[in-house]
């Protein structure tokens, strides 16, 4: 099976069973044998499910790849190259996703001023490109002013009370 | 209407709303300009500016990003043949070609104008077609509002995507993610978990932001470290003198500019399939309505005009949908009618006559914006320029925090920047497994119309559903809507055949003749 068939036979699978999860769901809400607040949901649940099965069958049911594809020839050297490379860039997306999500379980107990800074700083430093060197100075003086600017301006120029955190006692 | 609209044009012209309108189209052409950045994102940063600002305010400095990030999509496409959004890809045909070939001031100025010139006929267009179909409108009942929604949802799902099985489906599940909460008719809870903030169902901002923004940053965090020094370089046009042609070549081309407004308006009505498809459309009756069709792709000024007259256009067409019956047609039109609704507006027939005053001040909003779109995208060219090469490890992560505040201002809810995440991480799912986002939104969008309409419907004729067949407007609807489907899977199911076909011959060929990956690929 070529990368692109299972891609696609892993995406059908994935909608079969967003659809599943969803019909479960709903036969757990209260049915009263007419049209209620069930049915459309019923309705979905139906069609996703159909779907995902048709996005399997059509797998195995679509065209067959080009002869050239069907079967994978051995990697060449810029190909093992490249294969590391998309390996790097998905660490980097799995590292961004947590650092956003620690950031966001920051927010209420160190304020926002503090978890800005900190994660803008991590950030620009995970993503600076491979040939640069981080200017870890200019990274925390962007970091700090970005974030006590943002802070600031929607705190009392839009009336949006971010998290302070520790600051909150020291602000007017 | 003309009193109205000087009544609208007297207030977009008070010193804080021209201030805004200004402000909102310099830092849309940014967001349209640079690549990664969209519009979606331009209007959801700026949603929280607008929640201390009256609705007049609010709404004009986000139609005025709208058209900011519209038009400015034109300078990468030219200057780095990289469309800043959808709307500019066939400006990249002509327009990187042109830059090459030493023309690049004429096609950013050509770009310029005929964005100006679809703009402004767009709106003049909204402004005659929207009240009189907000009229007709007022006469809709469950029924035709229902077979809208249908109508709107399959259409959407089988032309915006090349597989209709993935569009249909990501239309479906923004309606399931849209069933989460209060159910209309019987009130009762659905799909919270017990959990208090999910009573009131996801906000479409957080839905917006996390699908369209916090995915674009994930993807563009994918490639980021993999991007040279060379490729954050500013372009340099050279002088730039004028708008870089001459008044007999702009006049050449008014007829192109007009066959492509008109297409551009058209698709920018239909839902779904936005400025998009239409830049491209624009292209192709361009090319075929051409004296020297040969010379498309090869640096035509005709591609560039066809092309950013027809993208521009689409602001107008899509307005007359959403203004008229609170029915967006794309993303961005998703998130204004959230913007919108964050200011107390339900979009939709009513509009026009409980906010008569605002919906002409949107007009005259509009008209503003395209005429500083053109005076900033003149005189402010070179500064434009320079943004482009800002770095990407630095400006996303501040766009990122810039959302995460937008969500956490709908409500001062931590839980509301966890469901821009998870969106997030669902639009980046998407980009990977080759689902279209879109459908998802309006499937959002239109689903709670969709069932509440339903059910009232039903409720109407008796819970008989054939109600929705013998009305002649929503059976209209109904009807195109089947056909829509059944036309693009029989479609879908020939083109399968045929390429089967084709791969069957050539099984039968010997393997020296068989036509290579990149030979089949040509057209």
């Amino acid at each position: 099976m070529t990368a692109t068939r299972a891609k696609e036979l892993v995406t059908g699978i994935a909608m079969l069973g967003i659809g599943l999860v969803y019909l479960f769901m709903t036969m757990e809400l209260p049915d009263r044998g007419t049209v209620d607040a069930a049915t459309i949901p019923y309705v979905l649940a139906f069609g996703m499910v159909l779907l995902g099965l048709l996005q399997c069958i059509s797998v195995f049911r679509g065209p067959m790849p080009a002869p050239t594809d069907r079967e994978d020839p051995p990697l060449t050297k810029d190909e093992v190259l490249s294969v590391d490379s998309r390996r790097e860039s998905y660490v980097v997306v799995a590292l961004t996703l947590a650092l956003v999500a620690l950031y966001t379980a920051l927010l209420r107990p160190i304020g926002f001023p503090f978890a800005t800074a900190a994660y803008l700083f991590l950030q620009f430093w995970l993503l600076t490109p491979k040939d640069t060197k981080p200017p870890f100075g200019l990274y925390a003086l962007i970091a700090g002013v970005a974030s006590g600017a943002i802070f600031l301006l929607f705190r009392y120029a839009f009336d949006l009370l971010l998290p302070a955190g520790p600051l909150t006692p020291y602000l007017p | 209407m003309l009193m109205d609209l000087l009544g609208g044009a007297t207030n977009v012209l008070a010193p804080q709303i021209f201030l805004l309108i200004t402000l909102g189209v310099a830092v849309g052409i940014v967001f349209g300009a640079v690549p990664g950045l969209t519009a979606v994102m331009a209007i959801a940063l700026s949603l929280p500016m607008t929640y201390g600002l009256d609705p007049a305010a609010g709404i004009s400095l986000l139609v005025a990003l709208f058209v900011g990030a519209t038009s400015g999509a034109l300078i990468s496409a030219i200057l780095l043949k990289i469309p800043g959004t959808p709307s500019s890809v066939a400006t990249t045909f002509d327009g990187a070609p042109m830059m090459e070939n030493g023309e690049g001031a004429k096609a950013l100025g050509l770009g310029i104008v005929f964005s100006f010139f679809g703009t402004v006929l767009s709106i003049a267009a909204l402004i005659f077609i929207a009240p009189w179909l907000a009229t007709v409108a007022l006469t809709f009942g469950p029924h035709e509002y229902f077979a809208i929604a249908i109508f709107s949802l399959t259409l959407i799902a089988t032309l915006s995507t090349g597989s209709m099985v993935k569009g249909i489906f990501s239309g479906i599940a923004g309606f399931a993610i849209s069933t989460v909460g209060i159910a209309p008719v019987e009130a009762i809870q659905r799909f919270t978990f017990d959990q208090v903030e999910l009573n009131a169902g996801f906000s479409i901002l957080t839905v917006l932001v996390g699908l369209f923004a916090i995915a674009e940053v994930i993807k563009v965090a994918e490639g980021a470290r993999s991007i040279s020094a060379e490729d954050m370089k500013a372009p340099s046009v050279g002088r730039i003198k004028g708008f870089g042609f001459s008044v007999p070549e702009g006049l050449s081309q008014i007829p192109n500019a007009i066959r492509s407004a008109f297409v551009g308006i058209g698709i920018g009505i239909l839902p779904g399939i936005g400025a998009g498809t239409s830049n491209i459309i624009a292209y192709v009756l361009a090319k075929k309505r051409s004296k020297t069709p040969e010379k498309f792709g090869t640096g035509h000024p005709e591609g560039v005009v066809a092309s950013e007259t027809a993208n521009n256009a689409g602001i107008g067409g899509a307005m007359i949908p959403l203004l008229t019956l609170g029915i967006p047609g794309d993303a961005v039109t998703a998130i204004l009618l959230g913007g919108f609704m964050i200011h107390g507006i339900q979009p939709g027939p009513m509009l026009f006559i409980t906010q008569g005053e605002l919906v002409y001040t949107v007009f005259a909003a509009l008209m503003l914006s395209a005429v500083m779109m053109l005076v900033l995208e003149f005189f402010g060219l070179r500064i434009f320029i320079r943004l482009l090469a800002v770095p990407k490890h630095i400006l996303l992560p501040i766009i990122l925090v810039l959302c995460a505040v937008g969500a956490f201002g709908l409500s001062s809810r931590i839980f509301d920047i966890w469901t821009i995440l998870g969106f997030g991480v669902l639009g980046y799912a998407f980009v990977k497994a080759g689902i279209p986002a879109a459908p998802f939104i309006i499937g959002f969008v239109l689903g709670p119309m969709a069932e509440t309409n339903f059910r009232r419907g039903l409720q109407l004729s008796n819970g008989d559903a054939l109600g929705f067949f013998t009305n002649p407007i929503s059976g209209a609807f109904l009807t195109i809507a089947i056909l829509s489907v059944a036309w693009q899977t029989v479609s879908t199911i020939r083109a399968s055949k045929r390429q089967r076909a084709v791969l069957a011959i050539e099984d039968e060929l010997p393997k020296r003749q068989r036509p290579s990956a990149a030979q089949r690929a040509k057209p």
